[in-house]
């Protein structure tokens, strides 16, 4: 479960990004977080997988207190989350297989496991196929699901996606929209930010509209109201 | 899987992510394996021409001699008995005591100003010789010397007692003054040395930011993402302190092959002599470098 009690954050050039936030996302939820570009929404996302500690409030995810939780626990912390971000963010070296195997090697998974792992993670996200190529050798929505593999290589209780069909062509966005939601299905926790108002309404779950730091809107079915 | 055998694997797949890394990001890697060479060069060839000049001022301080010249007109029995008083006398090299006699004296003025024969048959036909039986001396200590030399004064057929100790002393403020110079020279060397590398290394590490940032949200430990850039600035350093010994190599025997063909007075320390300490140095300065350098400039970006 992630909770927000009264959460601001302030950044150290003065700007309030978080005004008094308090909401609570259950777990198996799918989220579509909305609002204007400076909203906030950034900051939210940032603050969860802890880029960015609060100001003040408290705010809970999986048990732990963001706020209290020592920098060394961090690490940890952030393998219960699978984050996924506009621009992919994959090695441009490593093929496919590794970009995903990345992810489990760096928490210590053995190969044996790895081997097993991953082909079916890949499978998930209908790449199975492009397992030896490199990222430049595939298109973005295929990058995209690269990203949404490793996400979900360590298995985590939440997908954490910011903007993840900004950069690709709309007819892709919608194969990768509707793997977060197969996604969800499987239990996921999905929290997606986005600007896409089509998805927003076609897909009708749980919208947060953010403005000026605040949360103005929170409908289960809603609409992206502009 | 147990935790040790666990922690093994880790390491050995960092160990090999280290040298792939090196491999990818090839032209940071020789960029800074080249600033690193030059610098440790650069500092290699300083401190060596230090140490050399220090050895060669040693040299020259430590001739420690006093030479007594005595009356022109004593016999051999009276020059043999001073010879004996004088290898008695505290502070001096007992067996560092050597005379030379009025007739060696003679002959070896006689070469030197060869464009005086006539000179030189004139006091050969009169019979006398007007140069002095001389002790060149070898004194122990260079702080009781001025004792040394006032004892050899009142010794009766002295004439004159003629020092080095002046000399001595003004090579050894020489000495510490070029030394203390040097040595300044040298920390500012090194403190520059280590801030180009440290930023060469600061530069390679940024170009690698986003890397480091997708290390950190799949949740990779400071020590996972750490490691194989500390490896990386290790074998940087090694490699980097390998060739700049082997430049200073070719680089030392060549000098030391033309001074001591062209300049037979300087002595030059063999490189045998130094090379231990050489290498020795080089490898701390360059992996103690590359993994300060990596440390710093990954802090910056391993905030949590």
């Amino acid at each position: 479960m992630i909770e927000f009690k009264n959460v601001c954050k302030k950044y150290p050039n003065g700007t309030l990004a978080l005004d008094d936030v308090s909401l609570k996302i259950d777990d198996g939820e799918f989220v579509f977080i909305v609002g204007e570009s400076g909203a906030g929404k950034s900051t939210m996302l940032k603050t969860l997988f802890r880029e960015e500690k609060i100001s003040s409030g408290t705010l809970i995810v999986d048990g732990y207190d963001l706020r209290k939780t020592p920098n060394r626990k961090i690490p940890h912390y952030r393998r219960n989350l699978g984050i996924v971000f506009q621009d992919f963010r994959l090695f441009p070296n490593k093929t496919v297989f590794e970009n995903v195997a990345f992810a489990m090697r760096a928490i210590g998974v053995p190969s044996r496991d790895i081997n097993r792992r991953v082909p079916t993670i890949l499978r998930i996200v209908n790449l199975q196929d492009k397992a030896k190529s490199f990222p430049r050798e595939l298109s973005g929505g295929e990058q995209q699901r690269v990203a949404l593999a490793r996400a979900l290589a360590n298995n985590p209780s939440i997908i954490i996606a910011d903007e993840p069909t900004g950069n690709i062509d709309p007819k892709l966005s919608l194969e990768i929209m509707n793997l977060l939601i197969k996604i969800h299905k499987h239990g996921k926790t999905v929290i997606v930010v986005t600007h896409e108002k089509n998805f927003v309404d076609y897909f009708q779950q749980r919208v947060i509209t953010i403005k000026d730091g605040h949360v103005v809107d929170d409908k289960v079915g809603g609409m992206f109201d502009e | 899987m147990s935790k040790k055998q666990r922690s093994r694997y880790s390491l050995g797949y960092l160990i090999s992510q280290a040298f792939k890394s090196l491999f990818r990001n090839g032209m940071m890697s020789v960029a800074s394996i080249a600033v690193l060479m030059s610098c440790l060069t650069v500092m290699g060839s300083f401190a060596l021409l230090v140490y050399n000049i220090n050895y060669n001022l040693d040299q020259l301080g430590s001739l420690n001699e006093i030479v007594v010249y005595c009356d022109t007109d004593l016999s051999d029995e009276d020059v043999d008995a001073i010879g004996r008083r004088v290898r008695l006398m505290d502070n001096v090299n007992e067996e560092a005591v050597k005379l030379i006699t009025k007739e060696e004296v003679l002959i070896e003025e006689r070469q030197k100003y060869s464009e005086f024969t006539d000179l030189f048959d004139q006091m050969d036909q009169s019979g006398v010789n007007p140069y002095p039986d001389t002790f060149v001396i070898q004194y122990e200590d260079n702080n009781k010397v001025s004792a040394l030399q006032m004892e050899l004064e009142q010794i009766e057929g002295v004439h004159k007692v003629q020092c080095r100790a002046d000399l001595a002393e003004t090579i050894e403020s020489l000495k510490n003054s070029i030394i203390f110079i040097f040595m300044w020279f040298l920390v500012i060397l090194f403190l520059v040395s280590v801030f180009v590398i440290i930023n060469t290394i600061k530069l390679a590490v940024h170009s690698r930011k986003q890397e480091i940032s997708i290390m950190r949200y799949v949740g990779a430990t400071r020590w996972f993402i750490t490691t194989p850039f500390v490896i990386e600035g290790i074998i940087i350093g090694v490699v980097s302190s390998g060739i700049a010994y082997a430049i200073e190599y070719f680089l030392y025997r060549t000098v030391y092959n033309a001074v001591s063909v062209n300049y037979g007075m300087i002595d030059i320390v063999p490189f045998g002599e130094l090379q231990n300490v050489l290498l020795i140095g080089f490898a701390a300065v360059g992996i103690i470098t590359g993994i300060i350098g990596t440390s710093i400039s990954l802090s910056k970006h391993l905030k949590a």
